[in-house]
């Protein structure tokens, strides 16, 4: 017991900043969601009313799940499909390849808001890198981040920026992959495509599970590129769920609303996750 | 034999090696649980500590103000602290809710109303002596008297207004054969003349702009006094949305884009390397012939100009419209709820604008190209000489007693309603709505806002 103890009181300034500024604002928004509160005031009880006015009279609130969903649906896939073929890529053995390696990772230790002033500069349409580059093919490129047709597509196109974060990650995973998987795949004569569809995604599927969990998640709490790039224009087109949220809680001080509106999302992403688990046992091999 | 005392005195140093380094983190530790004490220099006086959001130049500008007020008297000493803007009202707010907020901010985002109604800051009427009161509804502007009222009481002393006008290029003017003393009276002829400046290349690409009624997302508020409009009916006390002018307003507005062709007009502002610096401002690399901005520009072109020739004009209203009407923001300071010391934060305030001894804050306001509250201010040598060496920025004092002018309106819902008003004008200009459904989805908007803040202030009763 005693031993117990000793092992609890050197975590305890971690169980202490864990309850306090984890627990507490967790289960407090359950109840502020039900309140009308603006920081100062003392909670005033709403019942369901934040919910009902959600659900039914804000048009923004659905505009923000539509416009998360498309990216969560388009970004995170595409986020997969690129890390995958880059770690490919660069688990060839040719001579400089760390270089390389190193090259593709360093974007994602990049701060998310440095990347972002950048790309505003990347995707101006007159004197930016994007349109500059079309430019020399013949293309007139659009106005990236001002046009409402294109600003959600730039957004996208931003993302594959730090693919080597998750690229990292696939290459340790295809280290693991036994070499006489692929010896035993030649000797049966298998080409490269059919060792890659039948050996290594299948060897890969529990890191591509992995990632795919944490991308849905980090997708639907998008907010600082939208935050500096955007403000969540032209015309909404990149008004993400947790930047409304934001400023929900913080520009219009309706803290209850927006405790309702992190709940909603709470649910949607424990839904979502919980569907991606139960299709685990369909596609994720653990090589046995 | 002399193996053992050697090992022991190996381990003996070992162990020091790491009593020094659990030592020196320990103590790194320490130092940061504790933060050191600030540095005062005076500290026998009460501390008034403003927050701001000023940088470079401009934080400079009011570390001296500061430090006059400092040496002008000898019981407060208020000290100034820089906040990031973009985490400014978070971290106030957070400090007015934690109960150790400042006792001063200097704000010029659309917060008066909303943290009035939150309790956020407090009435000054408190603070003012009924002379005070009674020489501030006298003396000062209409506009900035406006801007700091929330339901009759007093939440804000304005310290530097931004007023916009019309900057016009001389060379280009002279290159289309369009004299400087026959400025157009009204917006309509002022369309003319944009017309005859705008140039295009072979591929028919807008690469300079004549004239076009667009200040960024002030658009709908700048243009919508002119034409008899605005949001706010001051005399009832009521939101004015769906009215026949800020239609006819937003019409005019979405033909004026039309007519350059609307993705032109949006490729040519993206292109703009605006917001990189006060030096790239397109009306000074050549790209805007005619444009619609702050009296700041006037400072900024004395110093990045290069010279240029430029004159500044009043917006023209259209035929029909109001003279000298238009949106006007501003600087101000507010007292949170909470503050410790109230009085020297009030006697700052005084100090800062003007209200106290508007001779000496004439210079203030000239270090930082800021227009004053009152005409008591102007008035002063050191404003006057300031105008005389700049006489482009005459045009917007000349504006200021204007009753047309207007802030953005006192509902508590300001940001929100600002936000929809801006969607609003982007719908209509991008060809996406038409000018009268875009109010009317503005005005279903707001009335929803405002319905769903009235149920809580009946749940509150």
């Amino acid at each position: 017991m005693r031993k117990h103890l000793v092992g609890y009181a050197f975590i305890s300034p971690w169980i202490v900043g864990f309850t306090v500024f984890t627990v507490f604002p967790f289960l407090a928004s359950i109840y502020l969601s039900f309140t009308h509160y603006n920081i100062l005031s003392a909670p005033q009880w709403t019942g369901l009313s934040n919910y009902e006015r959600l659900f039914y009279e804000d048009p923004l609130f659905w505009k923000s799940l539509w416009v998360t969903l498309k990216y969560t649906v388009v970004a995170v896939p595409l986020m997969v499909g690129v890390g995958v073929a880059l770690a490919m890529l660069l688990n060839a053995e040719i001579a400089g390849m760390s270089v390389y390696r190193t090259v593709f990772y360093i974007p994602s230790i990049v701060p998310l808001v440095a990347t972002s002033v950048v790309f505003v500069w990347i995707l101006n349409p007159q004197i930016g890198l994007v349109n500059t580059l079309l430019g020399t093919v013949g293309i007139v490129g659009p106005a990236w981040l001002q046009d409402p047709r294109w600003a959600f597509w730039a957004l996208v196109l931003m993302s594959l920026w730090t693919a080597g974060g998750s690229m990292i990650i696939y290459l340790a995973g295809l280290k693991n992959v036994p070499r006489s998987l692929y010896e035993a795949a030649l000797i049966d004569g298998a080409n490269a495509f059919q060792r890659a569809r039948h050996i290594t995604l299948p060897m890969l599927s529990p890191v591509i599970f992995f990632t795919l969990v944490m991308g849905v998640i980090g997708s639907f709490q998008y907010f600082t590129q939208a935050f500096i790039m955007t403000k969540g224009g032209p015309e909404n087109s990149t008004h993400f769920y947790a930047l409304y949220l934001f400023n929900r809680a913080w520009r219009y001080l309706d803290m209850g609303y927006a405790s309702a509106m992190a709940w909603v999302l709470f649910v949607m992403i424990m839904a979502l996750t919980l569907i991606i688990f139960g299709t685990h046992g369909r596609w994720v091999h653990y090589g046995d | 034999m002399e193996t053992e005392p050697r090992s022991r005195i190996e381990c003996g140093r070992r162990w020091a090696g790491r009593l020094g380094v659990a030592t020196v983190v320990m103590a790194g530790l320490f130092l940061l649980a504790f933060p050191s004490r600030e540095i005062r220099k005076h500290p026998e006086r009460k501390p008034v500590r403003l927050w701001h959001m000023w940088t470079a130049k401009w934080k400079e500008d009011v570390d001296r103000i500061v430090a006059e007020f400092n040496a002008s008297q000898n019981t407060y000493e208020v000290i100034a602290l820089s906040v990031p803007e973009s985490a400014a009202d978070a971290k106030f707010l957070l400090a007015v809710a934690g109960g150790d907020p400042p006792d001063l901010m200097a704000q010029w985002n659309q917060v008066i109303p909303e943290w009035a109604e939150n309790g956020v800051i407090m009435p000054l009427d408190r603070l003012m002596t009924l002379e005070e009161r009674r020489a501030f509804d006298r003396d000062v502007y209409p506009v900035a008297r406006r801007m700091g009222a929330y339901r009759g009481k007093l939440y804000a002393i304005p310290v530097g207004l931004d007023v916009y006008a019309c900057y016009c290029r001389l060379d280009h003017l002279r290159e289309a054969g369009l004299d400087p003393d026959e400025f157009p009276q009204t917006l309509e002829g002022l369309m003319d003349w944009g017309e005859r400046l705008n140039r295009f290349d072979d591929s028919g690409r807008l690469t300079r702009l004549g004239f076009l009624p667009f200040i960024s997302q002030l658009t709908f508020p700048m243009f919508a006094p002119a034409f008899g409009g605005g949001f706010f009916d001051w005399e009832r006390g009521k939101l004015t949305i769906d009215t026949p002018e800020n239609l006819r307003a937003l019409r005019f507005l979405y033909e004026a884009r039309e007519k350059l062709g609307l993705r032109n007009v949006i490729r040519f502002y993206s292109g703009l390397a605006d917001g990189v610096g006060s030096a790239a401002w397109p009306f000074m690399s050549g790209q805007f012939s005619i444009c619609v901005d702050g009296q700041w520009r006037v400072g900024q072109l004395a110093k990045y100009g290069g010279g240029i020739e430029y004159m500044t004009a009043p917006i023209p209203p259209p035929e029909g419209g109001r003279r000298h009407a238009g949106w006007v923001g501003g600087n101000f300071l507010v007292i949170p709820t909470g503050a410790r010391h109230t009085e020297g934060a009030w006697a700052f305030m005084k100090f800062w604008s003007g209200l106290e001894n508007p001779e000496r804050a004439a210079r203030f306001y000239t270090w930082g190209g800021w227009l004053p509250l009152s005409r008591a201010v102007a008035d002063a040598p050191a404003y006057q000489q300031y105008l005389r060496e700049r006489p482009q920025f005459r045009t917007f004092l000349d504006l200021l007693p204007s009753e047309n002018l207007t802030p953005t309106p006192p509902v508590p819902y300001q940001t929100f309603l600002w936000d929809r008003v801006r969607e609003a004008y982007e719908s209509v200009s991008l060809g996406h709505l038409k000018p009268q459904e875009a109010i009317a989805r503005l005005k279903r908007d707001v009335s929803r806002e405002a319905g769903a803040r009235e149920q809580w202030t009946h749940h509150g009763q």
